[in-house]
């Protein structure tokens, strides 16, 4: 067989190392990209404008021109919070008096879906949630006779709260005061 | 060789060398958008006629390309026992979908609490629409006498069929959404009888 040359065992190498790299930056990108995503939804420029930090905030009913997240549903309206847990648990509420869908949903700081309550599930309570941390440490809070503990698998996240809505013109009378219900705050 | 003259070749190969690093760099990430854009293959899904449904979707025990998927096409979105996300991105002939085009769908309400098909522009955002109909759903849709529903998309508003206005010369992407679907379509999305999605006549 014949022997190669240091010159193309030296090519050889820096072709590997170009192609290690092309796959590093492929992974890294694709790892990285829901988790830069949601700190764009928790901390960007819509974020900042809605005033979402650990307290509740209510978007405008969905059209055309609602374009801070992709795939918006026509059919729903939205709620949200973007919750950080450094300080503490964080107690979320909610009584929406309805005979249609509702639901509330959290999201870690990855994207992934962790918890959801519907209308359904719920049947007819009201949701008093206290979200703690992944240590599952309440840091000294006393919890609430009957609140759920959730616990957050990252300390920073979001909640995501959807009523459905088939005629909102009409139906506003009805869905506002309930969505508004919601109160998501440091307990 | 002089001095200057090696420091000019040394130069020469640092640079040769950051721009094929840099390069290397440049194909990940654009390997990254494109597999997380162009080839929803790489996922999990269920295919039932045209309409294509990720079964990971909203899950953590999504894989890392399936959540970055979602992440960037379905921010947001439920698990499968919650909401089922079908998405339908060609016509029953496998033909593209354009919103030049006009379109009828057609089918029976799926078994789930709750449904709505909504139609979207290829930036995964709404079209504008004038007549203020964005979506078909359980609510809005009319049955007729065998209990199936129609409508329509396009520039052009067909007789008798519930119209959802898409304009420009863009792909369209519909998303059928399922609240609450049935346990037994959880179990087998595959039987979801699927609304059919037929081009009418030429595009503009």
């Amino acid at each position: 067989m014949k022997n190669i040359s240091e010159h193309q065992r030296l090519w050889f190498y820096r072709v590997l190392s170009l192609l290690v790299t092309a796959v590093l930056a492929h992974l890294l990108a694709v790892w990285a990209a829901p988790r830069v995503i949601m700190q764009v939804l928790m901390h960007g420029p819509q974020a900042q404008k809605m005033n979402m930090h650990n307290q509740a905030a209510f978007s405008e009913p969905v059209t055309a021109r609602s374009r801070s997240v992709v795939m918006p549903s026509p059919d729903m309206l939205y709620s949200v919070c973007a919750f950080d847990l450094s300080d503490g648990p964080l107690r979320i509420q909610a009584a929406p008096v309805l005979s249609t869908y509702w639901s509330i949903a959290l999201y870690a700081s990855n994207s992934d879906n962790f918890f959801v309550r519907n209308d359904r599930q719920a049947q007819g309570k009201a949701v008093d949630l206290w979200l703690v941390p992944d240590t599952g440490d309440a840091q000294g809070h006393t919890i609430a006779p009957g609140a759920e503990v959730v616990v957050s698998p990252s300390r920073q996240g979001f909640l995501l709260m959807r009523v459905l809505t088939s005629d909102y013109a009409s139906e506003s009378a009805v869905l506002e005061p309930a969505r508004r219900t919601l109160r998501c705050s440091p307990a | 060789m002089s001095k200057t003259g090696h420091w000019s070749l040394r130069a020469r190969r640092m640079a040769t060398g950051a721009a094929l690093y840099l390069g290397a760099v440049v194909l990940g990430l654009g390997s990254a958008w494109w597999v997380l854009k162009k080839a929803p293959w790489l996922n999990p899904s269920v295919e039932v006629g045209a309409w294509r449904a990720n079964m990971h979707a909203g899950s953590q025990d999504a894989g890392m390309y399936t959540r970055a998927t979602v992440a960037v096409n379905a921010l947001l979105a439920l698990g499968r026992d919650e909401t089922m996300y079908f998405v339908a991105s060609r016509d029953d002939a496998g033909h593209a979908l354009r919103a030049q085009c006009n379109y009828r769908i057609s089918g029976v309400p799926p078994q789930a609490r709750w449904w709505s098909i909504t139609a979207y522009a290829e930036d995964l955002f709404l079209f504008d629409a004038p007549n203020g109909h964005y979506s078909l759903n359980g609510a809005t849709a009319v049955l007729d006498a065998a209990g199936a529903f129609t409508l329509s998309t396009g520039p052009n508003e067909q007789p008798n069929l519930y119209w959802l206005p898409t304009s420009g010369q863009r792909p369209l992407v519909l998303t059928l959404r399922l609240y609450n679907p049935a346990p037994a379509l959880q179990a087998a999305p595959q039987s979801l009888v699927a609304p059919a999605v037929q081009k009418i006549g030429d595009c503009a």
